[in-house]
């Protein structure tokens, strides 16, 4: 515990942090002192004045040599005061009261006062503290206000009445200090002084809804909400973004209306606090990507293919036919699983293919594996990013975090600004680069070589914490054969040296295999400088998807069983089980909740060729369900309940928001079901038991149960519920902070060792060809996701990453069609040219094109299509 | 031509001037203001490149200071000050005398796109109220017939300027 001082507030004296802001530290002692531009998360601006109270400190007398209390002759803001020793406050004088009111009458001058029709009437802190503490009347002139604009739109997502804006600076402060992106700012003074932005597009952030949690008036209001139901309507459900592996919690606001046909509906999405997962932030994606779950599109009745054509089916019938034909195949069957699929989905899943004899489970994408590592080396419990600072050290390798896991992103450049050494090490240059204090270009392949070199160039006494470890001593002779530069050294030295560190393992161009290397190495040198097995150390995969730790948990991975028990043959990779698929040898797959013929290059000729049964489960007819023999529909995240596992190892739970959709069910019922036909017993009553066998059945779960993840405490600071005025509209987390479940590392005495890291090939394109990688865009049009026009705007165009030098060479523009042939697909798509991308590389962003995407890292030729005049 | 090609050396003393770069925003507007008259839309873009920061924020000083136009103004800049000393003086009647005779508001610019009329805060000369500048240049104890040869003599001079035409 900090070092604490005593301070008197309203003749209490109370006990708090030393040199803590004083609004926080009187919030603490459950005294509120009404804020308008002070935010716990932003600090002090001392724009608003809300906050004056009578301040007093102690001070010697001159002649007596007494130390003795004094009074600011003037009332102070005590959103600019930090504690001390003897400080004292009155914050319920009449001075002080007066001067809220006088404010208050200043801020109302010229304020609108639309509340009836303005979206924040209701949760609005203008609202409350005017209840509070401010002038029932006003001696203003009505006609006397500044009119200003209503509905100015920054940017398509975020609209800005300037009528209603107080100038706090919230808004703007946000975008600086925690976005990062700029792009908000006042222009004019005085009463006509107004937020704008000139970004292009508009308030171009992927962070921009949260202004509008901490707007503490109606002024900015986002397109998905405005006008769309009051605050007091609505019912919170808590839920958890299916979008990314941060796993931020969120919740669905629903309403049941008449112009819905009586049903319920989701109005809006919320971030709810989680102060070691998102805080009280969340992207974009997050909060707009809804919009698929109620899409008119959705399936609501099973398909199955009679005479060539996906016609309706019953239930039953689908079932029965998937059953059969599973019962035929028998252990020759095989399940590709993507992560948005819950922990229940996918243990269920897994249960149904290994009951049939088969161990062919692979996760969707398949880029990121390494489960097992984070199971031993990941973070520890307790961790939070939000505590990494001065003296500590983040490494993220291969991967593009802002894109990835924007909030992940967001706390790895936060904890950069307090101080953390932020080591970057990837093929080329992306936003976190900007924030780093060391940048490490390493090419495409290299990447387990570039961290094996950094263990390997670390002295003896560096390394001494792992030296017990089973198989380090070997893990360091391996290391020592690659050769480290004088940055690496540096790099390595700083990891060694760091008082607590994290490293983020991406999967940027690797395969499955390269990527567990990378795990590897990355655990390598975490063991060996003693970063493992406890908080705010560890690795963190950054999975493609937001449940890929569970997936890996569950078993999706062809080495281990769930929980990372052993198997007694291992099953096929992503790729052998496509490619046995189309060789006839594996006779039904079941693809859930995956959609590799539109992302994959290559899946959609399998798909075609094999004479097998596939088997989807999807929520709408995609590029791959357009291929099946049986198509089941399965409930979205806001119909069912269940539980994901973040990139931290934090199981969390999410509850049902909407009815179902049609006929539409579970995904791990309908497996279940399957089940059923199959001999494999009945089916669970709900997700919450099948968690409870989970726990049973997979070591690392065990005694996870809707109870512990519904577990709350008290969270600093204290935002939502009645104090709107403090931290915003995010909400109270009621529902549970979910369990990060401990590693093998935390454990005494357990059986824990490291290996050698494997560094693959690095990539030696041939005459005319070049490095192709597939990287991921926040915003792209994967089936789900585009399913939000809203966001469209902002999803770029298919295009082909080239560096500009490489452009030149081929002779080309930005803007040129670019054409590359990847195992007799060609992929074409407009040049962009991009300095960040390194020479002899061409990136591919993934789902954008419909062709697809390599799924790693490849050579190919790389030419310019000419125009052709139509 | 980019304001970085018309002014690089000035450009580059500024930006010398500074530990960070986005300090020199304000003397770079003033060079664009300067160079184009007012501070053109490419300008701020340009600006905010060259400092390396979000256009919105060069556009907030822009906004926030009443000497940076973003409006393109007359030839000559008539700014009248209408602070309190002046204003004992007589100087808001001056102000409404002269836009009457030039057929304009405050604010506004005649049509020949020659004067533009501006009230502005304290400008230092209290004792020789009324007073104006004209593009920076203080002209003091105006009245209305001082106001007029002014404006004859800046006619005369911008007509001596024109090219000169045979019809
Ligand atoms: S828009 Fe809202 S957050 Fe931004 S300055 Fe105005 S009142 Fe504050
Ligand atoms: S950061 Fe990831 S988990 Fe959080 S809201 Fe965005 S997409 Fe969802
Ligand atoms: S001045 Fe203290 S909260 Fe605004
Ligand atoms: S008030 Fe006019 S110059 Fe000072």
């Amino acid at each position: 515990m900090a070092d604490t001082v005593k301070i008197t507030i309203d003749d209490i004296e109370h006990e708090v942090p030393a040199g803590m802001n004083l609004i926080d530290a009187a919030k603490l002692c459950g005294v509120d002192i009404p804020v308008f531009c002070y935010h716990p998360k932003l600090g002090h601006d001392g724009n608003c004045r809300m906050c004056l109270v009578e301040l007093g400190l102690p001070r010697k007398n001159r002649e007596t040599g007494e130390m003795e209390l004094a009074w600011f002759p003037k009332l102070e803001t005590a959103c600019t005061q930090k504690t001390c020793e003897g400080m004292a406050i009155r914050t319920t004088t009449e001075r002080v009261t007066d001067a809220r009111r006088a404010v208050l009458e200043f801020l109302l001058s010229s304020h609108p006062l639309d509340c009836p029709i303005c979206d924040k009437g209701g949760e609005c802190p203008l609202q409350n503290l005017t209840m509070a503490h401010g002038p029932g009347t006003s001696r203003m002139y009505w006609e006397d206000r500044m009119h200003l604009g209503k509905h100015v739109a920054l940017g398509e997502l975020i609209f800005l009445d300037q009528e209603r804006c107080i100038h706090c600076a919230r808004c703007i402060r946000f975008q600086e200090k925690i976005a990062l992106d700029p792009v908000l700012g006042f222009d004019m003074r005085g009463r006509k002084q107004q937020i704008v932005t000139s970004s292009t597009p508009g308030f171009n952030s992927i962070f921009s809804g949260n202004t509008t949690d901490i707007c503490p008036v109606g002024a900015l209001t986002t397109a998905d909400f405005r006008f769309n139901a009051r605050p007091w309507e609505m019912v919170q459900v808590a839920t958890i973004c299916s979008h990314c592996p941060v796993g931020c919690n969120m919740s669905f606001d629903t309403r049941t209306d008449r112009l819905a046909g009586g049903r319920t509906t989701i109005r809006r999405v919320m971030p709810r606090q989680n102060e070691a997962v998102n805080e009280i932030w969340i992207c974009d994606k997050g909060r707009f990507a809804r919009h698929y779950m109620e899409h008119e599109e959705r399936l609501t009745t099973p398909l199955v293919r009679k005479g060539g054509m996906l016609v309706e089916a019953t239930w039953e019938e689908a079932i029965r036919e998937v059953a059969a034909q599973l019962k035929a195949a028998g252990p020759n069957i095989g399940a590709v699983a993507g992560g948005r699929l819950s922990n229940e989905d996918l243990y269920a899943l897994q249960k149904l293919i290994r009951g049939q004899g088969s161990g062919d489970l692979s996760a969707y994408l398949p880029n990121a594996t390494g489960g097992e590592i984070a199971a031993r080396f990941g973070v520890g419990v307790g961790t939070n990013l939000k505590y990494l600072g001065a003296g500590d050290a983040i490494v993220v390798v291969a991967s593009d975090l802002h894109e990835e896991a924007p909030i992940w992103w967001l706390r790895a450049a936060a904890a950069a600004r307090r101080g953390a050494e932020l080591i970057v090490i990837s093929g080329r240059e992306t936003r976190l680069d900007v924030e780093a204090s060391q940048s490490i270009r390493c090419a495409y392949g290299a990447e387990v070589a570039t961290l094996n070199a950094m263990l390997g160039s670390l002295p003896k006494t560096a390394v001494k914490a792992g030296e017990s470890l089973d198989g380090m001593a070997e893990a360091i002779v391996h290391a020592k054969e690659f050769t480290a530069d004088a940055a690496l050294k540096a790099a390595a030295k700083t990891i060694a040296g760091a008082g607590n560190a994290v490293i983020f393992v991406g999967s940027e161009g690797l395969t499955g295999e390269a990527s567990r290397e990378l795990a590897q190495a990355s655990a390598n040198l975490l063991a060996a400088t003693g970063h493992v097995g406890r908080a705010n150390n560890g690795l963190i995969i950054v999975w493609p998807s937001a449940n890929g730790q569970g997936a890996a948990d569950m078993g999706f991975d062809p080495g281990f069983g769930p929980g990372y028990q052993p198997v007694d043959k291992p099953g096929r990779s992503y790729g052998d089980i496509f490619a046995a698929l189309a060789d006839d040898v594996i006779k039904v797959l079941v693809i859930a909740g995956a959609d590799p013929v539109y992302d994959d290059l290559t899946a959609e000729e399998s798909i075609r060729k094999t004479k097998g049964f596939i088997v989807v489960q999807e929520m709408f007819l995609t590029e791959t369900a357009k291929l099946a023999d049986v198509v089941l529909p399965v409930q979205s995240a806001a119909e069912c309940e269940g539980t994901y596992t973040s990139g931290e190892r934090r199981v969390q739970r999410f509850y049902p928001a909407v009815e179902p959709l049609g006929e539409s069910l579970p995904a791990w019922l309908i497996t279940q079901r399957i089940g059923e036909v199959l001999g494999q017993g009945a089916p669970s009553v709900s997700a919450a038991v099948l968690l409870a066998e989970i726990g049973r059945n997979v070591p690392q779960y065990a005694g996870i149960t809707c109870q512990t993840l519904a577990k709350v405490e008290e969270q600093f600071p204290d935002v939502g519920g009645e104090d709107l005025y403090y931290g915003g509209t995010s909400f109270q987390n009621v529902r549970g902070l979910g369990v990060q479940w401990p590693t093998l590392a935390e454990q005494v005495d357990a059986p824990l060792s490291v290996a050698p890291a494997q560094a693959g090939e690095v990539l030696e394109p041939a005459d005319g060809e070049m490095i192709v990688v597939p990287v991921t865009l926040v915003y792209d049009t994967e089936a789900l996701f585009f399913k939000t026009q809203l966001l469209h705007q902002r999803v770029p165009l298919p295009h082909i990453g080239l560096n500009p030098a490489d452009a030149g060479r081929l002779d080309m523009v930005d803007g040129d069609l670019v054409s590359l042939t990847i195992d007799d697909h060609r992929v074409a798509a407009a040049a962009y040219l991009d300095e960040r991308v390194p020479s002899g590389v061409v990136t591919i962003p993934r789902r954008l094109q419909t062709q697809g995407a390599p799924l790693f890292a490849t050579t190919a030729p790389v030419v310019k299509l000419e125009k052709v005049e139509a | 031509m980019s304001l970085l090609e018309r002014r690089k050396e000035d450009i580059e003393r500024h930006l010398a001037k500074y530990p960070q770069k986005q300090s020199a925003v304000m003397p770079l507007l003033y060079i664009a203001q300067e160079e184009y008259g007012y501070i053109t839309e490419e300008a701020m873009e340009e600006i905010a490149s060259i400092v390396d920061t979000d256009v919105t924020q060069v556009r907030g000083i822009v906004g926030f200071y009443t000497m940076y136009y973003s409006q393109e103004k007359g030839k000559y800049l008539i700014q009248i000050c209408t602070d309190l000393p002046c204003a004992l003086r007589g100087a808001e009647a001056f102000s409404a005398k002269v836009c009457e005779a030039l057929g304009i508001q405050p604010g506004e610019t005649t049509d020949d796109g020659l004067f533009t009329v501006e009230n502005v805060m304290c400008i230092g000369a209290c004792d020789r109220a009324p007073v104006i500048q004209v593009n920076f240049k203080f002209y003091e104890n105006m009245d209305m017939d001082s106001f007029n040869d002014l404006i004859e003599a800046l006619r005369r001079e911008h007509d001596a300027m024109q090219p000169y035409s045979h019809e």
